[in-house]
């Protein structure tokens, strides 16, 4: 993920990719050979960060450090403006400590919740703001992938995704609460785990309105090549069905709209993986140059946290 | 501009990986539905070259790989034009998150040292020592041309290897000029066209032509479709870049925009666009290479 960032920022015009740092000596050497040419820095402690007049740093490196990196370099002053790959932490305290000081220290902050900038979910937003479909009953979401579909017992690199809930559930639950606004845990359905990480969790929930809520998360299922997050959402006058490559809409007599990428602009400037990946990263550089709030920030991350902490309380007593 | 006598027409292997760009649920539900082994596979391969495809384009896979071993077996790889796309990024991704990436490089080690290449394995083990990523990279390609050497065998025609497009388009950005440089010297001396895949087209050729590299002697593999999908930043800009170029060197991808239009509607955008060079389309059957091909000849001349 480190290099998908600091490949798309060097594309911008606004933006220039300063210093690298990586604690494992070999990637540093490495590194060093593959910029040498470039004027990138690179270095393998962040204390060398100082000095370099940083405007920003990304954080990508596994959850259980972020929140360490991040009072290190607020520490030692080093940047006020922090961009952190999903989770924001392992866990809601440690999210709610590091949501303070960003807001004492005053910079802009982001969380990698890159689905949010997909023209198929702004799109099921756009339609849901637009309230044609009247106000939402209830919805089904899923984050499914066949990552560990295979895996019988614990293993390292599985336990360094954080689980399910952490690896591909915050995502839907991000998009959820973006969708609906604030939900609370009404029940932990069912949970699998493989050592001390869940594989797939259900859980449902529910909002002050009324709106009720089913969430299902699971690295364990069958043919999904790559990860796949979705939503539909039951309204009075019909439903929406949204995921990654499309959005439906079925109106009460049956009749249907279907927005594919191709059909919402999906396009541009210059695309790495995802394009979500570059409206991210555009909208994180522009909050600094025009010094407003960027979403989502860590207050707004928080909540994704609070709500994996609760499930897995939940879950603990399935 | 120079025009060429026809365009060239290859089959391409993302139907059987189970790759739809459209959407993941219809790559599942056309994955039941379609070629399930190599057999299979190469019979789509042979149908499609007997309709007007002039060749096969496939990303380095297990799979990718048992289906030259089938062509060779049934005596038809020397019939078979190969472009080979590396690395297969999703095979890679795929190991490195179930057992993580110091458990991938040492399978990869392991891999390169039992292909006996034994100069391979040294110029590896050296580059290694002096963390040289120029020669890492040339191990690697050294590694992935035994491969497909040893799948295909000697009758087979590989005319081309290209970058794939994440690493390619992370080079670009990266202004990783030596990664290209690089790659271009080591294939151009084999003999063999160095080839890119891109989605972003028009930003790849200008960094090209900062760097100085020219690119009359390699192949760019790129998204063109009546959408404009894939088309970064736009389809304008794209069409615009394809006409600058002084060669014809662009195989468009995604032409069917991944299955949103049908053949005959995607044919007519290509055929409308100066400078180009080929098509590579995937094929899910025997019918639909049958009707693809038949019509790509017939339309594009």
């Amino acid at each position: 993920m480190g290099l998908l960032h600091a490949s798309l920022l060097s594309t911008f015009e606004d933006a220039q990719l300063v210093a690298l740092c990586d604690k494992s000596a070999l990637m540093t050497r490495v590194c060093r050979s593959i910029f040498s040419s470039t004027g990138v820095v690179v270095v393998n402690n962040l204390e060398r960060f100082s000095g370099l007049a940083l405007d920003a740093v990304y954080i990508t490196t596994p959850i259980s450090s972020h929140f360490f990196i991040v009072k290190d370099l607020y520490t030692r002053g080093i940047v006020r403006n922090i961009f952190t790959e999903k989770t924001l932490a392992s866990n809601y305290n440690q999210a709610k400590e590091m949501s303070e000081i960003a807001k004492k220290i005053g910079g802009i902050t982001m969380v990698g919740y890159m689905k949010r900038f997909s023209v198929v979910f702004r799109k099921a937003k756009e339609l849901l703001a637009e309230g044609n479909l009247g106000e939402p009953l209830s919805f089904n979401a899923y984050a499914y992938s066949s990552d560990f579909l295979e895996l019988t017992k614990d293993s390292k690199s599985f336990a360094s995704r954080g689980g399910a809930l952490k690896d591909i559930g915050c995502h839907i639950i991000d998009l959820a609460l973006w969708l609906f606004g604030d939900v609370k845990i009404v029940d932990v359905i069912s949970s699998y785990k493989i050592g001390d990480s869940e594989t797939s969790v259900s859980f449902t929930a529910a909002n002050s309105n009324g709106l009720a809520g089913r969430f299902d998360i699971s690295q364990r299922m069958p043919n999904y090549r790559m990860p796949e997050f979705g939503c539909s959402v039951e309204c009075p006058k019909g439903k929406l069905d949204v995921n990654d490559d499309r959005l439906r809409l079925t109106f009460g007599d049956g009749t249907q709209k279907i927005w594919y990428r191709h059909d919402l602009q999906d396009n541009v400037r210059f695309s790495l993986g995802e394009t979500e990946y570059y409206r991210e990263n555009q909208e994180f550089v522009n909050s600094i140059i025009e010094n407003r709030t960027c979403e989502p920030n860590f207050d707004t991350a928080l909540k994704v946290d609070y709500i994996i902490d609760q499930v897995r309380q939940g879950a603990a007593k399935v | 501009m120079n025009v060429e006598m026809h365009k060239l027409l290859l089959v391409g292997d993302n139907p059987f990986h189970g790759i739809s760009h459209l959407s993941q649920e219809r790559a599942r539900s056309r994955g039941e539905a379609i070629v399930s082994s190599a057999d299979q596979a190469a019979n789509v391969v042979l149908t499609s070259l007997k309709n007007g495809a002039d060749g096969f384009s496939f990303s380095v896979s297990e799979l990718t790989l048992s289906i030259l071993r089938t062509l060779r077996e049934r005596k038809s790889i020397d019939q078979v034009s190969l472009y080979a796309m590396v690395p297969y990024a999703f095979e890679y991704v795929r190991v490195a998150t179930q057992i993580g990436t110091p458990g991938l490089v040492k399978r990869f080690a392991k891999q390169v040292a039992l292909t006996g290449n034994v100069r391979a394995i040294l110029e590896g083990l050296w580059s290694a020592v002096r963390t040289d990523p120029e020669g890492l990279m040339n191990t690697y390609l050294a590694y992935e041309l035994s491969r497909i050497r040893s799948s295909a065998g000697k009758q087979a025609k590989l005319v081309s290897v290209l970058l794939n497009e994440v690493i390619a388009d992370m080079g670009v950005a990266l202004n990783f000029d030596w990664l290209f440089k690089s790659f271009i010297r080591y294939l151009s001396k084999r003999g063999i066209t160095p080839g890119f895949n891109t989605r972003n087209f028009p930003y790849f050729v200008n960094k090209f032509n900062e760097w100085g590299i020219n690119l009359d002697e390699t192949l760019i593999v790129t998204p063109f479709n009546k959408a404009g999908f894939q088309m970064n930043p736009s389809k304008e800009e794209c069409e615009k870049t394809l006409k600058s170029l002084s060669r014809q060197n662009v195989l468009a991808i995604s032409v069917l925009a991944a299955g949103y239009f049908k053949p005959s509607v995607a044919v007519d955008y290509l055929a409308s666009l100066e400078n180009l060079k080929g098509v590579i389309t995937g094929v899910s059957n025997e019918q639909q290479a049958h009707e693809t091909f038949k019509l790509f000849k017939e339309k594009l001349p």
